[in-house]
């Protein structure tokens, strides 16, 4: 097919037809399903020691054959992302060395400043629109809960407080009463989730964070949209501020490539590699 | 504003009320009878071994997948919830499959960190095991299940007097417009259907939006009929 057979007969193509002939990328399925578990590994959705749901029960799941389910745990598996145990209480588990943390700096430092900023308007774009819809939407009663279970949450515990918090900004987002806004706020929640998990660490920054959700929630509560976009903006700028001074601070002391875990077997190879050579 | 009482039974499908109740009552009496049965099958499994994810599935899903085809509803997904801290294997557990292949639901979750999943606070969830009546909860943003704008009618089921779960089917929103809108529209008047707390799940008046709600002195505009033994509200513009 030719470039000219893309263009509608009334003329030039407009931008958006141009997009549906977009390449679509030739990545496999087993290769989409590797990424999905490896970005929730890397996320801190899948925590080290977690195990997977068996390989049927995953095929079925994604909604692909069983053999492209155990292609990507496989390849998971070189990856050293899981590691794989035999007899009645085995399976596929998350490896002990998966750090979200750790993955999260990673990704801070390998992206840019002008991306993180993107990545973080987007986020406000869309969660401020549901927060205005939900604002005018939900019932008093429906925010109460969960300002209830938020202020339950012991934010000590960085990894429930995590999920906690992302809980209650879905379930926020969940009372727009919009579906489709719903569907791509949970979506950017999880590619942001990593690094608000980064920003957690920080026991000042976390406290304000929580302030600040209990804060839009209550102007939710209160019908007032204009108080509750104010302080959701406040509180991401607050965030990626705080992310972009830590990468600043990273910046010169990380240098050795942790993106990809180094698998047991072969850190073994390169100490003993390096043995051989110190002892000759 | 002044609340009527449903008209009585021999006026069927002669009110907008009528055809409403009638619509949503047909997935409470597919559930009855369901949560029964299944009560059943549960007690005798439960006498040979432990109630485990996997005999739950196993016996809860020709009963679902046949619930698609037996209510006369667009039913998108069926299954059973089951009660927290229940099941001898998990802290929580849906046995459930929904969408145009009825597909069994598997959230990663469930079968990796159980206690993710905390349905508790769940209006399908909740309101059965607080009143042990049949709910019809929503219309909401299933971000659990089917990812869509839906409405979930769910049945509590009780063994000995003990709640041991939900039977439910969710209904989308979407299928539910399609089905209702144009057979209320007939009746010519400024036809609402609201839910417990004034939400809008469908409207024959092009102005109002499902998802917004009527509540407070908007009300004042509307003759209220409540819908017999469900938590919804037909609303008439005066």
């Amino acid at each position: 097919m030719s470039i000219r057979s893309a263009a509608p007969r009334s003329g030039r193509p407009t931008r958006l037809h141009s997009a549906v002939f977009q390449p679509i990328g030739d990545e496999g399925r087993a290769a989409l399903v590797e990424r999905r578990i490896a970005e929730a590994i890397m996320g801190g959705v899948l925590a080290a020691g977690e195990r997977l749901p068996a390989e049927t029960e995953l095929a079925a799941a994604f909604g692909v054959a069983p053999a492209t389910a155990r292609e990507a745990l496989l390849a998971l598996r070189e990856r050293g992302l899981i590691v794989t145990r035999r007899g009645r209480t085995g399976g596929s588990f998350i490896a002990d060395s998966a750090d979200p943390v750790r993955f999260a700096t990673r990704a801070l430092l390998d992206g840019s400043r002008v991306s993180l900023r993107d990545t973080a308007q987007h986020y406000l774009a869309i969660t401020a629109a549901c927060v205005d819809l939900a604002a005018r939407r939900a019932d008093a009663t429906e925010i109460a809960m969960i300002v209830a279970r938020l202020e339950r949450g012991d934010d000590r515990d960085l990894a429930a407080w995590r999920r906690a918090s992302d809980d209650a900004v879905i379930e926020l987002a969940a009372l727009s009463q919009s579906a489709r806004l719903t569907r791509e706020q949970m979506k950017l929640q999880g590619e942001l989730s990593p690094l608000l998990a980064l920003v957690d660490t920080d026991a000042d920054r976390r406290l304000e964070s929580r302030a600040a959700l209990l804060a839009v929630l209550r102007a939710v509560g209160e019908g007032d949209a204009e108080a509750a976009v104010l302080a959701l903006r406040a509180s991401t700028r607050a965030t990626v501020d705080w992310l972009i001074a830590y990468r600043e601070r990273h910046a010169s002391t990380i240098t050795a490539p942790i993106a990809t875990v180094v698998q047991p077997s072969a850190a073994t190879t390169d100490a003993s590699t390096r043995t051989e050579r110190s002892s000759t | 504003m002044s609340i009527h009482p449903a008209p009585p039974v021999s006026r069927i499908a002669e009110h907008p009320v009528d055809l409403v109740t009638e619509y949503f009552a047909r997935a409470i009496d597919a559930l009855d009878e369901w949560k029964d049965a299944l009560a059943h099958e549960i007690t005798q499994l439960r006498r040979t071994a432990p109630l485990t994810t996997d005999r739950l599935d196993e016996v809860v899903e020709p009963s679902a997948l046949r619930l698609f085809d037996t209510v006369d509803l667009p039913v998108y997904g069926s299954g059973f919830i089951a009660a927290l801290n229940w099941l001898a294997d998990a802290n929580s557990h849906l046995a459930w499959w929904q969408g145009p292949e009825r597909a069994q639901l598997v959230l990663a979750a469930q079968s990796v960190n159980k206690e993710h999943i905390d349905y508790s606070e769940l209006e399908w969830y909740r309101v059965p095991l607080a009143t042990g009546q049949p709910h019809v909860a929503g219309p909401y943003v299933d971000y659990l299940c089917s990812d869509e704008y839906t409405i979930t009618v769910a049945a509590p089921v009780h063994i000995d007097g003990v709640f041991v779960g939900a039977v439910a089917l969710d209904l989308l929103i979407d299928r539910v417009e399609r089905d209702l809108t144009p057979r209320l529209a007939a009746f010519g008047d400024d036809i609402s259907i609201v839910n417990g707390v004034g939400r809008v799940l469908l409207s024959t008046s092009p102005a109002r939006e499902t998802g917004d709600t009527i509540r407070g002195d908007d009300l004042a505009g509307f003759e209220r009929f409540a819908c017999e033994g469900m938590a919804l509200d037909v609303l008439i513009a005066r």
